[in-house]
């Protein structure tokens, strides 16, 4: 991959809690206008890797280079204006307050576009317009994942995380997910997400990662890896 | 006994008697200042019996520590599983309503006091000597109660409702159970401590039971070590003492300084001087030193 | 009837200012993740400052507002690297390290003031800002100027302080980090300085609840403070931790009791009746009347 259309590049990270070694060495790249997918199982690390991208976590080692620049270490709100955002796992909408609310605090270290990037995102997403006075609790699972993801392109990012998109949502609801990320993706926006039910993600990934304890075990393009007979047997259940 | 001593020792052993009635509550997280409250209660209602229905002392001080324990109990009924927050309310508003009740009761002297209780024996020698062997015993039994709850099912239970209450709750631990035997049990001791209290000076004053007395109490507890009893023992006396070598113009200062203490100990050594850690080697120190006289007498067998 | 519309006026200010105090309180254990149990003796000690600059001005109200909410705003950031010490995770209350750290500050403040101003006597504001002179007669009834004026700030203040919560930006970030804080870090809201802004902000509260009370009361003593503490967190506990709208429903219930009260009852009683009121709810209800956000 040419080194200026690298959007992010993580090198030999290894992340901690305590005595447990979250992430081994975990070497990644995304390159701009990319699908990237990290697949692993539960307690494998990819929480633990985006969130150190985004400047949750401190790495004991290892780089991370965002948009040509380093940001190894950067607290979380830097990192934010700087145009990376995390769709957390569980949607991480804020349940007492108002979805416009919710919409708002995506943008809340840049105002000054507000109402046309409110607007773009109504359009997205119709039925968060209508439901735009109601408390974020109200929303059912598919519409809190749509407004978390609202809330996302509301700080105009250029490298969108996703954690788990699909967790807790029905199969019909999951493949409409699926299909606003690839829209957003021909839209020209950069996304990695994780997954630990691989099938549909990477059936609109460019490429992948498959994360197994902490460390990178296999890499290639989507295809590649939804062909890998391991893989398949692990992953690619349903 | 010349008389600034005996002050020294028997203020000093009321201020130990009140911190750990306030320390055993605190092992549940339950900062339990209806305590003072008690001290006024009991200490007040025994005056009155001694002076106004001429009961002898002895049976007005069993009187002061059956209403702590009435109060305690009933009301431990209530909070003995509440959060930590509301039994502090509690404690103050119950101080509040008692200092109120007191100064408007021309019964036990309004604002003025109650003065010139008798001398317990007859003669103020003999009731020095008693007052101090009384505290004495008090300290003893409530030491020694104190070591072994801490050291019992009960007191590890304590500690894990005081580090995770729902835990704890989930592993079987009696919360309202535990948290109402810790409280009433607090209780009966500040009862009869504000008895004491009083009879020292043989007198009975508002200025006794102020929020002040709280604030010393959580000074000499938070700065001494509040996960044993024993930070209590060591700086009650240093506390009350130190004070008093210095002139009456720093005196003045004296909770000031106490609250800047607490301060300072909070944010630089949370846990106080005299450390569970600290405790737990000197008491493997001592019964390895007993173990080690054991053998040696064996082998001399 | 006239009584009563007189007597409610008043609640009304001193329920405001309650609702102000426990809404300065809730801040700060939504948004700092503190229990302050002396923000209202912060409060008096700002009022006594006021007192001593308006003494040393000649009466000078402007200066004397300043000075009571500098000196309010200067000791919640002084105090707020204590706090942020004491604390053992950042993300969460710490009850018990935060409680008894702010027990200490209130000792020292409460014991200061008993000490060093006006020798520790009682100190009465001058009637330009108490305002003695009735400007109402209602019957056997009269309604000071400073009654009024408390009434109309406290309300104002109420209403601008919820403006700025529920329809602002800083508000939306307070309430973020209140409910849930891991989330408001990971939308990019800085928690440590944020919370810094709530010590500012329940600072410059606190310095416009020191000179309301100055205008309702007219006076003020050492001993004010606990006072006006206890009840403020008496209110809080029934009104539930943490929530905002139960703390405004409860303060304004509480003045307005304490009010009624004291016009048929004299003085002190009338404060033990207002506290016998509050343990009662409290220890039939030890979490709260609305349920706790804690």
């Amino acid at each position: 991959m040419a080194r200026d259309s690298l959007l992010l590049s993580v090198q030999g990270l290894s992340v901690s809690y305590g005595h447990i070694n979250a992430v081994k060495n975990a070497s990644l790249e995304v390159a701009r206008g990319e699908i990237v997918v990290l697949i692993g199982a539960n307690g494998a690390g990819k929480t633990t890797l985006l969130e150190t991208v985004l400047g949750i976590n401190t790495p004991v080692s290892g780089t991370v280079t965002f948009d040509g620049s380093p940001v190894t270490g950067v607290p979380a709100d830097r990192n934010v204006r700087a145009g990376i955002c995390l769709v957390p796992e569980g949607r991480g909408v804020f349940a007492s307050m108002s979805v416009l609310d919710n919409l708002l605090l995506g943008a809340h270290h840049n105002m000054r576009n507000v109402a046309r990037h409110l607007d773009r995102v109504y359009e997205w997403f119709p039925i968060l317009r209508t439901r735009r006075d109601q408390v974020a609790r109200t929303l059912s699972g598919g519409e809190r994942q749509m407004l978390a993801i609202g809330r996302a392109l509301m700080s105009a990012p250029k490298l969108i995380m996703i954690d788990e998109p699909s967790i807790g949502l029905a199969p019909i609801v999951v493949n409409d997910i699926f299909a606003i990320l690839t829209r957003l993706n021909k839209e020209g926006y950069t996304i990695l997400l994780s997954e630990q039910n691989a099938n549909k993600a990477l059936r609109c990934a460019h490429r992948g990662y498959v994360l197994e304890t902490g460390r990178v075990a296999m890499s290639g393009t989507a295809e590649q890896l939804l062909n890998d007979p391991g893989v398949k047997a692990a992953y690619l259940g349903a | 006994m010349p008389l600034p001593l005996y002050y020294f020792l028997s203020i000093t052993a009321v201020n130990i008697l009140l911190s750990w009635a306030l320390y055993l509550p605190y092992r549940v997280a339950h900062l339990h200042f209806i305590t003072v409250a008690n001290m006024a209660i009991s200490g007040y209602s025994a005056a009155w019996l001694v002076m106004s229905l001429h009961v002898p002392f002895g049976w007005a001080l069993l009187a002061g520590f059956a209403l702590g324990a009435l109060v305690g109990w009933i009301v431990a009924l209530f909070i003995g599983d509440a959060p930590t927050f509301a039994v502090v309310i509690v404690g103050f508003t119950f101080i509040f309503i008692v200092r109120t009740v007191i100064e408007n009761l021309p019964a036990v002297g309004a604002t003025m006091g109650i003065f010139g209780l008798p001398n317990i024996g007859g003669n103020p020698e003999t009731h020095r000597w008693v007052i101090m062997a009384i505290l004495a015993g008090m300290l003893l039994l409530t030491g020694f109660f104190l070591h072994r709850f801490d050291h019992s099912r009960l007191g590890r239970a304590a500690s894990a409702v005081f580090v995770d209450k729902d835990l704890a709750a989930s592993l079987g631990v009696n919360i309202k159970g535990l948290g109402m035997l810790v409280q009433t049990v607090s209780c009966t001791i500040a009862g009869g401590t504000g008895v004491l209290y009083g009879f020292i000076y043989k007198s009975f004053h508002l200025d006794f039971f102020t929020f002040a007395l709280v604030g010393i109490a959580m000074t000499i507890i938070f700065v001494g070590g509040y996960a044993t009893p024993w930070g209590t023992v060591v700086l009650a006396p240093i506390l009350y003492g130190v004070p008093l070598l210095f002139p009456p113009a720093i005196q003045e200062w004296r909770i000031v300084i106490y609250g800047g203490v607490l301060v300072i100990v909070l944010v630089l050594k949370p846990e106080g001087f005299i450390t569970r850690r600290f405790v737990a080697t000197m008491e493997s120190f001592l019964s390895g030193s007993r173990k080690k006289r054991n053998i040696l007498t064996k082998e001399e067998l | 009837m006239q009584e009563l519309i007189a007597q409610v006026i008043n609640g009304l200010s001193l329920g405001s200012i309650y609702v102000l105090l426990v809404t300065g309180f809730n801040l700060l254990l939504l948004v700092a993740m503190i229990i302050h149990f002396s923000y209202p003796q912060v409060v008096v000690f700002s009022m006594y400052i006021t007192w001593l600059v308006l003494r040393v001005t000649g009466n000078n109200l402007p200066l004397g507002v300043i000075a009571g909410v500098a000196s309010s705003v200067l000791i919640n950031l002084l105090s707020a690297p204590l706090f942020q010490k004491v604390m053992a995770k950042r993300e969460q209350v710490d009850i018990n390290s935060t409680m008894v750290l702010s027990m200490g500050i209130g000792m020292i403040i409460t014991d200061v003031l008993s000490h060093s101003f006006n020798g520790g006597l009682a100190i009465a504001f001058p009637d330009n800002l108490a305002g003695d002179t009735a400007i109402v007669r209602v019957g056997l009834i009269s309604i000071v100027s400073g009654q009024i004026w408390s009434l109309a700030v406290g309300i104002v203040s109420v209403a601008l302080f919820f403006l700025l919560l529920y329809r602002t930006r800083p508000g939306r970030a307070f309430r973020a980090i209140a409910e849930d804080p891991n989330g408001a870090r990971l939308v990019g809201i800085p928690i440590l300085r944020t919370g810094l802004y709530s010590y500012a902000l329940t600072g410059v509260l606190g310095g416009i609840i020191a000179v309301l009370l100055s205008m309702l009361l007219g006076a003020a003593y050492p001993g004010l403070g606990e006072q006006v503490a206890h009840k403020v967190l008496a209110v809080s506990i029934i009104a539930g931790l943490g929530n905002l709208a139960g703390g405004l429903v409860v303060g304004l219930f509480l003045g307005i009791l304490e009010a009624i009260v004291q016009g048929y009852v004299s003085g002190s009683w009338s404060n033990a009746i207002a506290f016998v009121i509050m343990l009662v709810v409290i220890l039939v209800k030890p979490k709260g009347l609305f349920g706790t956000k804690l």
